[in-house]
Parts: structure tokens; C-alpha cells; sequence
């Protein structure tokens, strides 16, 4: 009879593992709630681009204009200012931007959850008449350290779903949020755009010199898009249309999640100037983004002394195990 | 009045979508802590809760609960290589109280232990290289889902049908001889016989080299003690008697543990101190109720409600082999070393 009891606590702590076991299985009660929120949030960015498009003073027309300038990195000196205004012939002086970031430099420390930055700038020599002509396009893109990558594909083999075919890449960003005062594609040309890296469909990815020769351009495309579409679904590559705003003639701001994973390292922040699809001026900076305290004490002991820190991480077990059995001596058995 | 409420909405869009909801965000914030060898924000009641029901079960059966405790990790989003090292981290520190225990009660064989573990020792070494090559090729992943699903499908099965057929014999009062005096099987007939006083054996040296080895090269691969292999195995192999069984693969274990958390440290980076500290508290108090709920529980009941464990988490890990998964693409940032 007395055995009753632990039979009963074992259920206790059995029936919640069950559940986890079985939450785990993907039929995501979990996610739910995200993916719904995610989903209102894509709602109301499509009726805010409905809403800017109506409030735009000149329809998109002329912004396609001009497609064999795409080719060129830089706006060419020549040509100052198309002429949109009234045939101004009087050389304005260049639209720059300049730029700076909230913080310049983020701890992770033990309670890091992922923060936010804070992307602004100023438009020198700005014609733009208010915050709201939409006269001007800033793209601010935040990247992290490009480290190498592999994407590997499953098929089924007899019923198992295996890794069997792989595709290396030298050099992938770790992390890439993009922010638009409006969709890339009304922005400028894909042309501009995958040039200077513009996009997620136009992150820099280097295929490894050996798996751009085993595999054909569709099947790298599809390792590309998929390293993209993943990076996408753990935050790390980020897009919002209409994350840049400006709030002055001049002045414009953005904020970028970093989500908590996000890989430490330097991040670099590129802000781009655009105006009817011409890439006008581009400013660069950077941000740091570093371990402090215990991290970065445990993170560069585990790396550069993995065999002291393989033997204090057993010290410090066998001390909790001896600990912990001393102070339950006395425990009724 | 609109208009303008809708563009101070731009910003706030992103945040509002990634947070999934205020009030989690805060419990969130309270509770997480940054693990720096797995790079990720981890929940830290999720993981004290986990560490203290796999202590208990681990308490209660005198397994390491590595072969819990591992599928647990990978499924809540550890890298797997962590899963495995930081497991051996923990079981070293779970068994070790245990063994204390053990040893207390005189149930440890030592000598059957050193063999043991002279095996064991062997085995680790061989499995960390193994996991270094796997995970160069990519099938890491896959061995792991692999091995557990092998390992405890067989187990948890063999171990279920004996202790149904223990439990009828018990109800129908039929009494259990453990080893019939006289009985002899094949593993009698190997050459370096040894005396074992504690387990009052006298057999050869190489069936516990053989599972220590076995037994080591699981811990590796799988970051497993292996408790759930080497007590089967010497119950039905070595007819260790069962109240020594216990002690002396906890035994075992803690060393082996110990020496393979060193080489996941050493080869593969992939040992979370933070992490496997979160583990260990929680383990610890959890394995000290087991271990007082399981010295009044009936072996061949103990038997049963472990075989149904393993065979539930043996089914959870194959059900992801099996069913296509949503994303069939995967990537790793590691080319060779991490």
C-alpha cells in the first residue's frame, strides 16, 4: 500500500512531460499566437502602403524612368538633379546623408533578451518641402559579420528524412535588417538594389569555389533561398517596408529589432539615400555588439582553454552533486 | 489626425509582431538568461523545471536521465552538439549524488566499476571523434535521432515485456528467483575470469569491458550516461545482482560522464557551464525525491513505468525522422570546427 504514493508523483511529473513531449510535435499551439500577431501586423502594413500610395504627391510614374543608369555604383556628378521641379538650371548643391545610431555599442550580458536600435540621420541640403511629400527614399540596412555557412538538404531515403545533398557558402551576414520608407521594389531598380546589396532577396552570399561548380544556377538559387527564408524565420534577416520615417524635411529615423540570438559581433549600419530611383549618397556605421562580464569571461575560457574549462565545468558538477547530497543527508528516506 | 497616426505606427509594427505579447514579454525579460556557449536566450524556469523532473526520474530508477534530458534540450531549441555535452555535464553531477548514496548503502561494486570503466574510458574517446567527423558531415543530427530511437525502442520495449511478465508472476504469487545457482550461459566461457566479492560473481573481464566501452561510446554520442544500456545489460548479461546493479553503473557513469564532458570541451566547444548549472540545481533536488519515491517502489514496477518513458520518448524522436518536415532545407554556421 505504501508504494501508492511514489506511483502517484511519478504520474505527477510524468503527464507534464507527456505534454511537452507532444507540444513539441509541431502541432504548434505555441506558435499559434505569434503567427497571428505576425499576420495583423502584414495586414496593416499592406493598408498603410494603400494609404501612402494615395497620399503620395506624384504618382509613381516617372520613378521607372532612366533603367541604363542602373549600372553605374554611384550617381553620376554630372547631373545633379533631374529636373522635376520647373527646369531649375542653377547647380543645387548634392543631397548627402549622414547618420548615427542610438547606441553605439550593446552588452550581452546573462540578461540579454534582444534590444533595439535606433537608426537616424539628416538629409543635408533636403528640398523635400515637409516630412510627408515623400520626396525622398532612405534604405537603412544593419549587418552583422560575415561568417561561413552550410545549407543542407533532406530527402526522404526509405522513409527517413535525411540530409543528403549540401551547399557551402564562404561568407553569409550572421544578421541583415533592412528598413524603407517604402517597399524596395517602388524604391528603385532591382538592378541599384542588388548592387549595393539591397534586400534580402540581395544579401551577399558567396557559394564555397567547389559547390558553385557541382551545382546547377537553379539549385543554388534554391540553397539561397532557403538560407534566406530560414535566417527569416529565426529573425535574424529582418524586412519592414515601412520601418524609416521622417519627421522633419531633413531628419528621418528608423528602429531595428535585434532579436535575442542575435550572433555577437560588430554590426555595420548602411543608410541610403535614394530619389526617384537614383542612389544619391550612402553613409556608413557601425555598432558594437559585445559580451561583457560573466559571458565574456565563460565564452573566451570555454574557446581558448577548452581543457580547464572541460575540467571546471566537472569541478563545478561534482561540486553541486556533492553539495547538494551533503545538505539532503538528513532527508528521510 | 489619421494620417498621422498611422505613420508613428511604421515604427511600432515590427515590435508589436516580434514580441508575441505584452504581458509574456515581461514574464519573458524576468526570466531569461543569455546561455554564452549555446548563443541563445533561454527561459529559465522552462529549463529548472525541466532539469527537476528528469532529476526525479533519474533519482527514481538510478539512471543518469541523459537519455531524457538530451532529446529535452534539442527539442526546446539547444544546439544539438550543447545538448550532448552540457548533458554529460549534468549527469556528472546527478550521479554523482547518487552514487554517494549508493555507496553508502554499500551497494557499489568497485571492482566491477573500474572494469567498467576502463571500457567506458575507451568508448568516450572514440565516440567525441566520431560526433567531430558526423557533424563535418552533417549528420550529427540524424546519428543522434538515430542512435535514441534504436537504443531506446529495444530497450524499452525488452524492458516492458519483462516487467509485465514480472508484474502477472508477482500478482500470481509465483515467487522470482533472480539467478538460479547452477545456471550457466555463454558469457562463462570466456577466458580472464575475475572475482567480483560484492556481486558474487566469477566471470570474465570481458563482457564489462565490452559494455563499459559500449556504454562510453553512447555517452559521447548521445550524452547519455547510458544507465538505461548498462542496467539491462547487467542484469540480463552479468546477473549482477539488482541491489548492486544500481551503485555500480552510477558509479561508472560519473567518471565516464566526467572524462567525456572534458573531450566535448576539448573538441567540439560544445560544454554550457550556465546551462548545465541550471540543470544540476534543478537535477539535484529532483533526483533526491526520486531517490527516496524509488526505495519504496517494487523493482518490476520501476521496470515498467521506465520502459513506457523510453518507448514514449523513442516514439517522440521518430516521428521527426518520419514525418516530412515543413522546412526541408537546414543550415549550420560551422564548417569543421564550431
Amino acid at each position: 500500500m505504501e508504494h501508492l504514493i511514489p506511483i502517484r508523483l511519478c504520474t505527477l511529473i510524468l503527464a507534464p512531460m507527456l505534454v511537452f513531449l507532444i507540444g513539441a510535435a509541431g502541432f504548434g499551439p505555441l506558435s499559434a499566437p505569434k503567427a497571428a500577431a505576425q499576420a495583423t501586423a502584414q495586414e496593416k502594413k499592406q493598408e498603410k502602403r494603400k494609404q501612402k500610395k494615395d497620399r503620395r504627391p506624384q504618382p509613381a510614374a516617372p520613378a521607372s524612368a532612366e533603367p541604363p543608369q542602373a549600372a553605374t555604383p554611384k550617381p553620376p556628378p554630372s547631373e545633379p538633379a533631374p529636373a522635376t521641379a520647373a527646369g531649375l538650371s542653377a547647380p543645387l548643391p548634392r543631397e548627402k546623408v549622414e547618420a548615427d545610431v542610438s547606441t553605439r555599442s550593446i552588452a550581452v550580458t546573462s540578461g540579454f533578451t534582444g534590444t533595439e536600435i535606433i537608426v537616424f540621420g539628416t538629409v543635408d541640403n533636403s528640398r523635400q518641402p515637409s516630412a510627408e511629400a515623400g520626396y525622398y527614399d532612405i534604405v537603412v540596412v544593419v549587418e552583422g559579420g560575415a561568417a561561413p555557412l552550410i545549407a543542407r538538404r533532406k530527402s526522404n531515403v526509405a522513409g527517413l528524412w535525411i540530409n543528403t545533398a549540401s551547399a557551402a557558402f564562404t561568407s553569409v551576414p550572421s544578421y541583415y535588417a533592412i528598413t524603407s520608407t517604402r517597399p524596395l521594389e517602388e524604391i528603385a531598380d532591382p538592378a541599384i538594389l542588388e548592387q549595393n546589396a539591397i534586400g534580402l532577396e540581395n544579401v551577399r552570399l558567396t557559394p564555397a569555389a567547389g559547390a558553385a561548380d557541382e551545382l546547377t544556377a537553379a539549385e543554388l538559387k534554391d540553397y539561397r533561398a532557403a538560407v534566406v527564408r530560414i535566417k527569416e524565420e529565426e529573425d535574424l534577416f529582418l524586412r519592414d517596408d515601412y520601418g524609416v520615417a521622417f519627421i522633419g524635411r531633413s531628419l528621418f529615423r528608423s528602429s531595428v529589432e535585434l532579436p535575442p540570438n542575435v550572433p555577437v559581433g560588430p554590426l555595420t549600419a548602411h543608410v541610403y539615400l535614394f530619389r526617384e530611383g537614383e542612389l544619391l549618397s550612402t553613409f556608413t556605421t557601425s555598432v558594437k555588439l559585445e559580451r561583457e562580464g560573466i559571458e565574456l569571461v565563460l565564452y573566451h575560457f570555454a574557446m581558448n582553454y577548452p581543457l580547464l574549462y572541460g575540467i571546471f565545468a566537472v569541478v563545478v558538477a561534482v561540486g553541486a552533486g556533492l553539495l547538494a547530497s551533503t545538505g539532503f543527508r538528513r532527508m528521510p528516506r | 489626425m489619421r494620417s498621422s497616426l498611422i505613420r508613428s505606427d511604421a515604427i511600432t509594427i515590427q515590435r508589436t509582431g516580434n514580441f508575441a505579447s505584452a504581458q509574456d514579454g515581461i514574464l519573458t525579460t524576468l526570466m531569461s538568461i543569455y546561455l554564452p556557449i549555446a548563443e541563445m536566450s533561454a527561459n529559465v524556469l522552462l529549463f529548472l523545471g525541466m532539469g527537476c523532473a528528469v532529476g526525479f526520474l533519474s533519482g527514481l530508477f538510478g539512471v543518469g536521465g541523459g537519455f531524457l534530458m538530451t532529446p529535452l534540450l534539442i527539442f526546446s531549441g539547444v544546439p544539438s552538439i550543447v545538448a550532448v555535452g552540457t548533458g554529460a555535464a549534468q549527469i556528472v553531477a546527478s550521479s554523482v549524488s547518487g552514487a554517494i548514496a549508493q555507496y553508502r548503502r554499500n551497494n557499489v561494486d568497485i571492482k566491477m566499476g573500474l572494469v567498467l570503466l576502463a571500457g567506458g574510458l575507451v568508448g568516450s574517446v572514440i565516440g567525441v571523434q566520431i560526433v567531430k567527423i558526423l557533424r563535418q558531415v552533417g549528420q550529427f543530427d540524424l546519428f543522434v535521432a538515430l542512435s535514441y530511437v534504436t537504443f531506446l525502442g529495444v530497450i524499452g520495449t525488452l524492458m516492458l515485456i519483462e516487467s509485465l511478465a514480472a508484474i502477472q508472476r508477482a500478482r500470481g504469487g509465483t515467487v522470482v528467483s533472480r539467478r538460479k545457482p547452477g545456471q550457466h550461459n555463454w558469457i562463462h566461457g570466456l577466458p580472464f575470469k575475475m572475482r567480483f566479492h560484492r556481486s558474487k560473481l566469477y566471470i570474465s573481464a570481458l563482457p564489462p569491458l565490452m559494455i563499459g566501452a559500449f556504454v562510453g561510446f553512447l555517452a559521447a554520442i548521445m550524452g547519455a550516461g547510458g544507465g538505461f544500456i548498462m542496467v539491462p545489460a547487467m542484469i540480463y548479461l552479468l546477473r549482477v545482482p539488482t541491489n548492486v546493479v544500481v551503485g555500480t553503473s552510477l558509479f561508472q557513469i560519473v567518471f565516464v560522464t566526467a572524462a567525456t564532458t572534458i573531450l566535448h570541451s576539448t573538441e567540439n566547444h560544445g560544454v554550457d557551464v550556465v546551462l548545465a548549472l541550471i540543470l544540476i540545481v534543478s537535477g539535484v533536488v529532483g533526483a533526491q525525491f526520486g531517490a527516496a519515491a524509488g526505495s519504496r517502489l517494487k523493482g518490476e514496477e520501476l521496470r515498467f513505468l521506465l520502459a513506457a518513458l523510453v518507448l514514449l520518448v523513442s516514439f517522440r524522436i521518430s516521428w521527426d525522422l518520419v514525418v516530412t518536415p515543413d522546412e526541408l532545407y537546414s543550415i549550420s554556421t560551422m564548417i569543421g570546427a564550431r
